[in-house]
C-alpha cells in the first residue's frame, strides 16, 4: 500500500490513533480545525484572513532542561522543541497521525516501512534535509552513550537504512502498533541534522520556529523560519516564552495581558480568571492525565487481593472529582479517553461503585477486622490537586476503617521510590500523556522495571499486554485495552481515580488560529496570528 | 505594655491548648462546597477543598505556636550552654564555637530547611529541629556577650577568691546578670520563629497535611484569592496578631528590666 | 587597623570551606538527584538513567567530586550547571545583579523610611514618638511574605490590568525595570526601616545629649541647623552600620518575595536548583551568598571600630 500526502487518513494512520471524543471532535471543528484540513485551513477558518507578522508572548511554568531532542529527558523541554523541530510525522488536532517530513511511507510487510521524505526542506543552519539525518537520529537515539529516553520506545527498531537520498527503510524486530505513534510525537521521533553538536544548548532543527535567544528563569525567544516547508508558515515573526514560577502570577501576567497566552494546571483558576473577561479564550483539551494511587504489593497486607478491594470500595471516585476538580475531568481507570481503548469514565468497572459495608468485609475476611494501618501514603507535594486528592482519599479511607498518613515529598526523591518499589505501602504520581496506551500499562507490568519491584506477578495480564502491543487494527486494540483494564480493576493492581487534562489552556482572543493537542505540546503556534 | 503582652499571650495560650475543642467544625473534614463565602455555619467560609476556614485557622495556629515554642525552647538551651561555655572558658573553646556557628550563621536559612525536609520528610519534630538549628547561634551569641564582660566583675572575682568552683560562679553568679537581655532576645526570637515556621510552611517544607499551619493555608490561598479573599487574609492576620504578641511582650519586658533602654 | 581588616577577611576563608562542605554534603545526602528529577514520569530505562549519571561525573565517590569541585572552584570555575549545560559562573552573575538591585532598592527604601520615622520619633518626642513605636511594632510583626501576598491580592481585587508580575529585565527597560521591582522592594524594606528607625531615634537621642551639642545649641544655632550639622552627620555613622547589617537579612529574605514576584534572583535560583539537584548551581549559590553575608559582617566590623575606638580587636 502507499501513502501520499493527500491521502493522510489512510486506514493504517487511522489505525495508529487514539480514539476520538465526539465532544472534543465537535468544539475543535467550531474552534476552526475540520477533520482532514490542511493546517493553513484550519488557521484560516475563524475571524477573516490571518495577519502575517506579529509577536505571541507565552507564559511557561518551566525552563526547559536540555534542547537536544535525543538526550532530553525534562517535560518541560517539549513546549520548546515542538517549535524547533520536526520529524517524519506528527499529530494533528484531532490526534491523528499525519505525515510531517515524510510525504507518505509503504508498509511491504509488517515490519517494514519504507518512508519518502519531502524534498527540499533545509534544517535552520541551511543544510539539506536527508534520509541520512534520519538515519543519523535513529542511531544516536539507539547509541548507549546518549541515555536516550526515546530509546525504549524504539526498542522495536532492528535498524535503519538510508535506500537513497530521500528514502529510508525502518526493519522492526516485530509488528509494532505504536511505531508511528512514537513518531510522530514530539521529541521522540524528531529528526536532528547530522554533523551539529552541542543541539542541548544551540538546537538546530526543521521546525517552524528558529531558537534566537534564552535567558533562563525570564525568556526564551524564537523567530519566524523563512524557509519553513509548508507554504505561508508560520505567521508569526517571534514567539516569546516567558518564565513565572508559579499559578498566582501567571493569572496575573494573563489578566493584565503580558502575556498571550498559557495554561493553568488547576480548573478552578482557569474558570476563575476566564470569567473577568469575554474577550479570554478557555479550552480545557481532551483528558490525558490520570491520578493513581499505586501500591506495593511485595508484602503484607497489600499482597492480599482482599485488602486493595476493600481500598477501592472504599474510594468515592467521584466524590474526588467534585471536590478536587469542581467536576472538571472523568473517573478514570489506567488509560486516559484520548487513547485507543481509552476508558470513558461512565462504564462499567469491577470494585468501582462505593461500599463501605462490602470493604469492611474484605477487609474482616482478610484478617483486618477492627480496621488497618497502611501507614505513609507519599504524594508530590509540588502538585496541589495531588495533595488534596490524597486528604479526601484519607478520609473516605478512614470511614472504612482504613489508616494512612499523608507523606509529601519531592518530585525526584518520590519518583526514585516508585520506580524501584521502595515505598511503604501507597504512592501517587499522576500520569501525564504518553504517545501510547502500552506506554501506560506496560508500567504494571511484571517485565517492567517498575511493575516488577512493586510485586507483579501476573502471567495472563503479562500476556494480555505483549499482544494488544502487536495488533494493527484499531478496533480489536480498543477492545484489548478495554479487557487489560477491567483485568486491573478486578485485580485493584493501581487505584486510579480520576482523569483530566493536564492543561487548562488559556489565552486572549487576538490570538488567533490556535488549538490546543492533546499530546501536550503547542504544536498549532505554527498557524496562530495575532490581531491586535 | 507587658500587661497587653500576656493578655494577647494568654489569647494565644488558649488556641494551643484548647484547639480542636473550640473549633466549630473538624479542621480536616473536606466537603464539596469549595470556596463559599461567610455564612452563618461557616464564619470565615471555606477553603478551596470545601474545609472551614475557622476551624483550620485555630487547630492551625495550636500547630503553628506548639512549633514555636518548642523550637525556641531547644533554641534557648542549646544557645544558653554555647554562650556560657564560650564566654565563660574563653580562648580557643570560645574560638571553635564561634566559627562553627559562624558556618551556620553564613549558611542560607532556606537551604538548611529545604535540605532536612528532603531527607528526613516535613514532619513537626523536623521542623523544630531545623528551626532551633537556625536560631541557636543568635541566642548564643546575645548570653555570650554579657557573660564576657559580667565575668570580670568584682563580685565574680569576689567569688573566685574564695574558692567557688567555676561551674557554680557560672551558674550562680554570672546567669542571673544575663538573664535580662535574654529574656527579651527569646521573646523577638520567638516573633521570628513565627515567621520562619510560616515561611517555610509557606514555601511547602512545614508539617503535612491534613494538619493545618498558617503558612501553609496562605500559600494554599493564593491561587484562589481572587475568588475568596478571606482564605488568604485569615491566616495573614493570624501570623501578624502572634508575631505582635510577641514584639509587645519583647518591649514591655525591655521597659521593665531596663535592657539596652539608653 | 590593616591587620585587623586581613585578619578577619582570613577567618572568612574556612568559615566557607566549612559552608561548602556541608552544603555539599547536604545535597547528597538528599534522595533522588538530577537524572531522577528531570526525566520526572518520563518513560526511561534504568541504563539510561545510569548512562546520564554517569556523563555528569555522579558515578565517583563523593570525596573525589567534592575534591574535584573544591580544586576547580579555587581556580574561579565553578563547573557547568546540569540543568543549562553552560558555566555557573555566568549563570549565576545575572541573578545576583537581579537580587543585589532588589535588595539594593529596598535598603534605600528601608533607609529613608527609616530614618525618617526615626527623627522625627526622636525630634518631636510626644505623642509622634509613640504613634512611631507602634507602628514600628506593627511592621515587625508582618512578615515579608505577608506583606508581598497582601500586595498581590489587593492589586488582583482592584488593578487587575496593572502587571506587578512582569519583571523586566534591565538591559531592555531601566525604568520600567526599577518599576517592576518597586512593590517587591517595599514589601521586604518595610520590616527592616524597624531596625533603622530604632536606631535613628537612640543615635540622635544619645548625640543630642552630648556637650558640643548643648554648647552649639547654647551658641544660639537654630535647632534644624544643629540637626543638619551634627547631628545627621554623627548619627548618621551608626544608622549605616546597621543598614549594612540588615542587607544580609535583606539578601535571606529575598528568597521568599523573589517566589512570589517571580523575580529571576538568585533566591528563586536557588529553589530551582534544589529541585532538580543541579549540584554545581546550589554549590556556587551557596558560596556566593556566604561570601556576602560574611563580607558584610567584616565590613560592618571595620565600620564600628573606625567609628567607635573603644571596639577593638584583639
Amino acid at each position: 500500500m502507499t501513502h501520499t500526502d493527500d491521502r493522510a487518513e489512510s486506514e493504517i494512520l487511522a489505525a495508529a490513533s487514539p480514539s476520538l471524543d465526539r465532544r472534543t471532535l465537535l468544539r475543535l471543528a467550531l474552534a476552526g480545525g475540520a477533520l482532514g484540513l490542511a493546517p493553513a485551513a484550519l488557521a484560516q477558518s475563524g475571524a477573516g484572513a490571518p495577519k502575517r507578522g506579529g509577536r505571541l508572548t507565552i507564559g511557561a511554568d518551566a525552563d526547559p532542561i536540555g534542547l537536544d531532542p535525543v538526550t532530553l529527558t525534562a517535560f518541560s523541554s517539549y513546549d520548546f522543541t515542538a517549535l524547533i523541530y520536526s520529524g517524519l510525522l506528527r499529530w494533528n488536532a484531532d490526534m491523528k497521525v499525519e505525515p510531517d517530513l515524510a510525504t507518505g511511507f509503504e508498509q511491504p510487510d509488517p515490519t517494514t516501512y519504507i518512508f519518502k521524505l519531502r524534498s527540499g526542506v533545509k534544517f535552520h543552519n541551511g543544510q539539506d534535509f536527508e534520509a541520512a539525518d534520519v538515519k543519523h537520529t535513529f542511531d544516536r537515539i539507539r547509541d548507549p552513550a546518549s541515555a536516550s529516553p526515546s530509546a525504549t520506545m524504539f526498542a522495536s527498531v532492528k535498524e535503519v537504512t538510508v535506500v537513497d537520498r530521500l528514502t529510508v527503510r525502518f526493519d522492526l524486530h516485530a509488528p509494532s502498533a505504536a511505531f508511528l505513534s512514537y513518531l510522530a510525537t514530539n521529541p521522540t521521533g524528531v529528526i536532528v541534522p547530522r554533523g551539529v553538536g552541542e543541539l542541548a544548548t544551540k538546537p538546530v532543527g526543521t521546525g517552524p520556529f528558529v531558537f534566537e535567544s534564552y535567558q533562563p528563569n525570564q525568556q526564551f525567544t524564537l523567530k519566524a523560519n523563512p524557509s519553513y516547508y509548508e507554504a505561508g508558515l508560520p505567521y508569526l515573526d517571534t514567539v516569546v516564552f516567558r518564565f513565572f514560577k508559579d499559578q498566582a502570577s501567571l493569572t496575573s501576567a494573563l489578566r493584565s495581558k503580558a502575556i498571550d497566552m498559557t495554561w493553568f494546571k488547576d480548573p478552578k483558576v482557569s474558570a476563575q480568571i476566564v470569567r473577568t473577561s469575554p474577550d479570554l479564550v478557555s479550552a480545557p483539551g481532551k483528558t490525558t492525565r490520570t491520578f493513581p494511587v499505586w501500591m506495593n504489593m511485595k508484602a503484607a497486607p497489600l499482597n492480599d487481593v482482599r485488602v486493595r478491594r476493600a481500598l477501592s470500595l472504599a474510594t468515592d471516585r467521584a466524590a474526588c472529582l467534585q471536590t478536587v476538580l469542581g467536576g472538571s475531568g472523568k473517573v478514570a481507570a489506567m488509560v486516559p479517553e484520548s487513547h485507543v481503548g481509552g476508558y470513558d469514565g461512565a462504564g462499567e468497572m469491577p470494585y468501582y461503585k462505593t461500599d463501605i459495608a462490602a470493604a469492611k468485609r474484605l477487609l474482616a475476611e482478610a484478617g483486618h477486622a477492627n480496621g488497618i494501618d497502611l501507614g505513609d501514603y507519599l504524594v508530590v507535594a509540588a502538585n496541589p490537586l495531588d495533595v488534596s486528592c490524597a486528604q479526601i482519599l484519607q478520609q473516605q479511607w478512614a470511614e472504612a476503617g482504613i489508616k494512612v498518613a499523608i507523606k509529601p515529598m519531592e518530585t525526584a526523591p518520590l519518583i526514585g521510590m516508585w520506580l524501584k518499589g521502595e515505598f511503604p505501602t501507597l504512592l501517587s504520581v499522576a500520569l501525564s500523556w504518553s504517545p501510547d496506551p502500552d506506554a501506560i500499562v506496560s508500567r504494571i507490568t511484571s517485565m517492567h522495571g517498575q511493575g516488577k519491584s512493586s510485586g507483579m506477578a501476573d502471567a495472563k495480564l503479562d500476556a494480555m499486554v505483549v499482544e494488544a502491543r502487536t495488533i494493527l487494527d484499531r478496533g480489536k486494540r480498543a477492545e484489548a485495552y478495554m479487557a487489560i483494564q477491567r483485568h486491573i480493576a478486578d485485580n485493584a493492581y493501581v487505584l486510579d481515580i480520576y482523569q483530566y487534562p493536564l492543561r487548562w489552556e488559556a489565552w486572549w482572543s487576538h490570538a488567533k488560529g490556535y488549538a490546543p493537542l492533546a499530546a501536550n505540546i503547542r504544536s498549532f503556534v505554527r498557524t496562530t496570528w495575532v490581531d491586535k | 505594655m507587658v500587661a497587653i503582652g500576656a493578655a494577647m499571650l494568654a489569647l494565644l495560650l488558649l488556641v494551643v491548648v484548647a484547639g480542636p475543642s473550640i473549633a466549630p467544625f473538624n479542621a480536616a473534614k473536606t466537603s464539596a462546597n469549595s470556596l463559599a463565602g461567610p455564612d452563618a455555619t461557616h464564619w470565615l467560609g471555606t477553603d478551596s477543598i470545601g474545609r472551614d476556614l475557622l476551624s483550620r485557622l485555630i487547630v492551625g495556629g495550636r500547630g503553628t505556636l506548639t512549633i514555636t515554642f518548642v523550637a525556641v525552647a531547644l533554641a534557648l538551651a542549646a544557645g544558653l550552654v554555647l554562650g556560657l561555655v564560650s564566654g565563660y572558658v574563653g580562648g580557643k573553646v570560645d574560638l571553635v564555637i564561634m566559627r562553627l556557628l559562624d558556618v551556620v550563621f553564613a549558611f542560607p536559612v532556606f537551604l538548611l530547611a529545604i535540605a532536612v525536609v528532603a531527607a528526613l520528610g516535613p514532619t513537626i519534630r523536623n521542623l523544630i529541629i531545623t528551626i532551633a538549628i537556625v536560631y541557636t547561634p543568635t541566642l548564643a551569641r546575645v548570653v555570650r556577650g554579657p557573660v564576657l564582660s559580667v565575668k570580670r566583675w568584682d563580685h565574680v572575682e569576689a567569688a573566685r577568691s574564695v574558692g567557688v568552683g567555676e561551674f557554680r560562679i557560672a551558674v550562680v553568679h554570672v546567669l542571673p546578670l544575663v538573664i535580662s537581655p535574654i529574656l527579651v532576645q527569646t521573646s523577638l526570637t520567638l516573633a521570628n520563629t513565627i515567621f520562619t515556621v510560616t515561611a517555610l510552611s509557606f514555601l511547602g517544607l512545614g508539617p503535612p497535611p491534613p494538619d493545618p499551619n498558617w503558612g501553609s493555608m496562605l500559600a494554599e490561598a493564593r491561587q484562589f484569592m481572587e475568588l475568596a479573599p478571606l482564605t488568604v487574609i485569615g491566616p495573614a492576620v493570624a501570623i501578624v496578631f502572634a508575631s505582635l504578641t510577641f514584639i509587645v511582650l519583647a518591649n514591655g519586658l525591655r521597659e521593665v528590666l531596663d535592657v539596652g533602654n539608653r | 587597623m590593616m591587620r585587623m581588616v586581613a585578619l578577619r577577611l582570613a577567618l572568612t576563608l574556612p568559615i566557607l570551606l566549612g559552608v561548602s562542605m556541608v552544603a555539599f554534603a547536604l545535597m547528597r545526602a538528599l534522595p533522588g538527584d538530577f537524572a531522577q528529577a528531570s526525566a520526572g514520569t518520563t518513560t526511561i530505562s534504568v541504563e539510561a538513567l545510569d548512562q546520564i549519571r554517569r556523563n555528569l561525573g555522579l558515578d565517583r565517590p563523593i570525596w573525589a567530586q567534592y575534591l574535584a569541585w573544591l580544586g576547580n572552584a579555587l581556580q574561579g570555575d565553578l563547573g557547568l550547571s546540569f540543568a543549562t549545560r553552560r558555566p555557573v559562573l555566568g549563570e549565576l552573575v545575572p541573578r545576583f545583579l537581579v537580587t543585589a538591585e532588589l535588595t539594593l532598592i529596598a535598603g534605600l527604601m528601608a533607609l529613608t523610611l527609616g530614618t525618617c520615622t526615626g527623627l522625627a520619633s526622636a525630634r518631636l518626642r510626644g505623642r509622634v514618638d509613640w504613634i512611631v513605636r507602634g507602628w514600628n511594632s506593627l511592621l515587625l510583626a508582618v512578615p515579608n511574605f505577608v506583606v508581598a501576598t497582601l500586595i498581590v491580592l489587593l492589586a488582583g481585587l482592584y488593578f487587575p490590568t496593572i502587571g506587578i508580575f512582569t519583571y523586566v529585565p534591565f538591559a531592555e527597560d531601566p525604568v520600567a525595570n526599577v518599576v517592576s521591582l518597586l512593590l517587591p522592594a517595599l514589601s521586604l524594606a518595610l520590616t527592616v526601616s524597624v531596625t533603622i528607625s530604632e536606631n535613628t531615634r537612640a543615635a540622635v537621642l544619645e548625640v543630642s545629649s552630648q556637650d558640643y551639642v548643648m554648647v552649639a545649641r547654647a551658641k544660639g544655632l537654630t535647632a534644624s541647623a544643629v540637626l543638619r550639622d551634627y547631628l545627621v552627620r554623627n548619627a548618621l555613622t551608626p544608622v549605616i552600620t546597621v543598614t549594612g547589617l540588615q542587607m544580609a537579612a535583606l539578601l535571606g529574605g529575598s528568597i521568599l518575595i523573589e517566589t512570589i514576584f517571580t523575580i529571576p534572583g538568585m533566591g528563586q535560583y536557588l529553589f530551582e536548583s534544589v529541585t532538580t539537584r543541579d549540584y554545581p548551581a546550589i554549590q556556587g549559590i551557596v558560596l556566593v551568598a556566604a561570601s556576602v553575608v560574611l563580607l558584610v559582617n567584616v565590613a560592618v566590623d571595620i565600620a564600628y571600630a573606625r567609628v567607635d575606638a573603644r571596639v577593638s580587636y584583639d
